[in-house]
């Protein structure tokens, strides 16, 4: 008999389904009694201070490249002096979440897929289901929780060393004190500039975990599997964080807060 | 020897009853690899599953704990029906359950005696540090391996890793425990020290056990009974020297090379 052929359309009907069953059951045991504390703060301390130092690395670079190469184009209209404020917005509202949380599915998510992949192609999850430990909870639920509330941490400290790397390429051009800097940049960032980007970034760090947790989960066919679900990982979930960012921005407009 | 007749056939243990295992089925989509296979396990038997690689052994141990839902029939163990337990009554009889899989399953992010510390830390087994350090100790010595304590899996040979995961296995004290292929994939003489250890560690701990092989030096060495799975079903049933004389051309297939 001929096995019947699967369309792209197909596939893509199967992974929505399996991934929204999947984040059912995070939230079905995300509030259990017994919660895995020991193991979601090893996993917090992993994934939040593992990624800090490229996190970091990155900010600095984009808050410095953004400063350098916007300066001419604002001098040409005289705006020279909008460069902290325009800086700024950009970085806080937009550019830093969206790199961290690429970053984050690049470094977390890729990590969390191969792990729980190679975990699940080797019957570790199975050894620990058998022993009376549920997977799902010691596993994956540690995971999302973790990168749901690191990610933000991480795009507010990488807000901060965009800004002061900000200042460092104004101040290559002609000397400004951090205090008048620092002024600018309060006075022209407002709470609808800074809520929405962090309501965002725990969309993004949920997904991060989620993405990555769940393709760690399904990971079938061995070790080429393994490798196939770290890959997945990055694409799904740097897919999802442009979702997000693009319905985020609509509904921020909405409500009048662009 | 009994054809399909699931009554015991050796001495050496008591009568009572702690696995019952009546008409069970699975089907993956079309393929039935279960259909409709009984067993019983006494307490302090050893029974052996004997069959051909895909005749669907271990899935059969896999329905035992369920890790795999059966599509029909009945697992009683320990007086326990496993297929309607909820989540939390499950795990609690998984305890009083020893599983050994095939690839050993360590976790490979622990090291020896982490992954042993893993379950008793889990249940609370042990109440104290002292106690769970002499338990590490005693499964650690018993399995003559007390020096491979801070290594990491990784730096185990492939008999090591069936020791530890042995160990980790009895750690809990378990009623029964099932052993998925114990001498596959390790050379003649490791295998028998294996086999060896799996009888010296169950007239201690006094455990009744299911052992899934194709291997009838196994047979030989360990099981009071063995069971022909065959075609989904309970084929045949005997002592090693009752299949050891039959004429019957399926279980002398099984005498080829011995």
């Amino acid at each position: 008999m001929k096995a019947k052929r699967r369309g792209p359309l197909h596939a893509f009907l199967v992974e929505t389904g399996g991934f929204s069953m999947f984040v059912g059951r995070f939230f079905r045991n995300a509030f259990h009694r017994r919660f895995e504390w020991r193991e979601f703060v090893r996993q917090c301390v992993l994934n939040g201070n593992g990624s800090l130092p490229l996190v970091a690395v990155t900010a600095f670079i984009m808050g410095l490249v953004l400063t350098v190469q916007s300066r001419p184009t604002l001098a040409r209209f005289g705006a020279e002096s909008m460069l902290p404020a325009m800086v700024a917005v950009s970085v806080v509202r937009e550019i830093v979440p969206v790199i961290t949380a690429l970053i984050c599915a690049g470094k977390i998510g890729s990590g969390m897929g191969a792990e729980l992949g190679s975990m699940k192609v080797t019957e570790q999850i199975d050894a620990m289901e058998v022993s009376g430990t549920n997977p799902f909870r010691y596993l994956a639920v540690t995971r999302i929780w973790s990168t749901t509330l690191m990610v933000p941490l991480l795009v507010i400290l990488a807000s901060g060393i965009a800004i002061w790397a900000s200042w460092i390429g104004v101040n290559m051009k002609d000397p400004l004190s951090w205090q008048l800097f620092y002024q600018q940049v309060i006075d022209a960032l407002k709470l609808g500039d800074v809520l929405p980007a962090l309501i965002k970034s725990f969309f993004f760090g949920f997904v991060v975990g989620a993405v990555g947790c769940y393709k760690g989960f399904t990971t079938a066919k061995g070790t080429e599997g393994v490798g196939r679900s770290a890959h997945n990982a990055v694409v799904m979930a740097s897919l999802l964080i442009f979702i997000i960012d693009l319905l985020a921005v609509q509904i921020t407009d909405l409500l009048g807060l662009n | 020897m009994k054809e399909s007749n699931p009554e015991p056939v050796s001495a050496g243990h008591s009568q009572e009853k702690v696995l019952s295992l009546r008409g069970l089925q699975l089907a993956f989509g079309s393929n039935k690899v279960l259909r409709g296979f009984d067993l019983d396990l006494y307490r302090g038997e050893t029974v052996m599953v004997l069959g051909k690689s895909g005749s669907g052994k271990s899935v059969l141990i896999k329905c035992i704990v369920r890790l795999l839902m059966p599509t029909g029939g009945s697992v009683d163990v320990l007086g326990h029906d496993v297929l309607t337990l909820d989540q939390e009554e499950l795990d609690r009889l998984r305890v009083r359950i020893g599983f050994l899989f095939q690839s050993s399953a360590l976790y490979d992010s622990m090291t020896v005696e982490e992954n042993l510390r893993f379950p008793l830390r889990r249940h609370w087994m042990a109440t104290t540090p002292g106690e769970a350090e002499a338990l590490v100790t005693e499964m650690l010595a018993a399995v003559g391996l007390s020096h491979t304590r801070a290594l990491y899996p990784s730096e185990l040979s492939g008999g090591m890793k069936r020791r530890i995961a042995l160990a980790r296995t009895l750690i809990l004290k378990p009623e029964i425990v099932l052993y998925d292929e114990p001498t596959t994939g390790l050379d003649p003489i490791t295998g028998k020290e294996i086999v060896e250890l799996i009888l010296e560690l169950q007239n201690t701990y006094g455990t009744s056990s299911i052992i899934i092989s194709h291997d009838l030096h196994v047979a030989r060495l360990a099981a009071n009974r063995i069971a022909l799975l065959h075609e989904g079903r309970n084929y045949a049933e005997g002592t090693y020297e009752q299949f050891r004389a039959s004429q019957d051309p399926l279980i002398q297939n099984f005498f080829i090379f011995m």
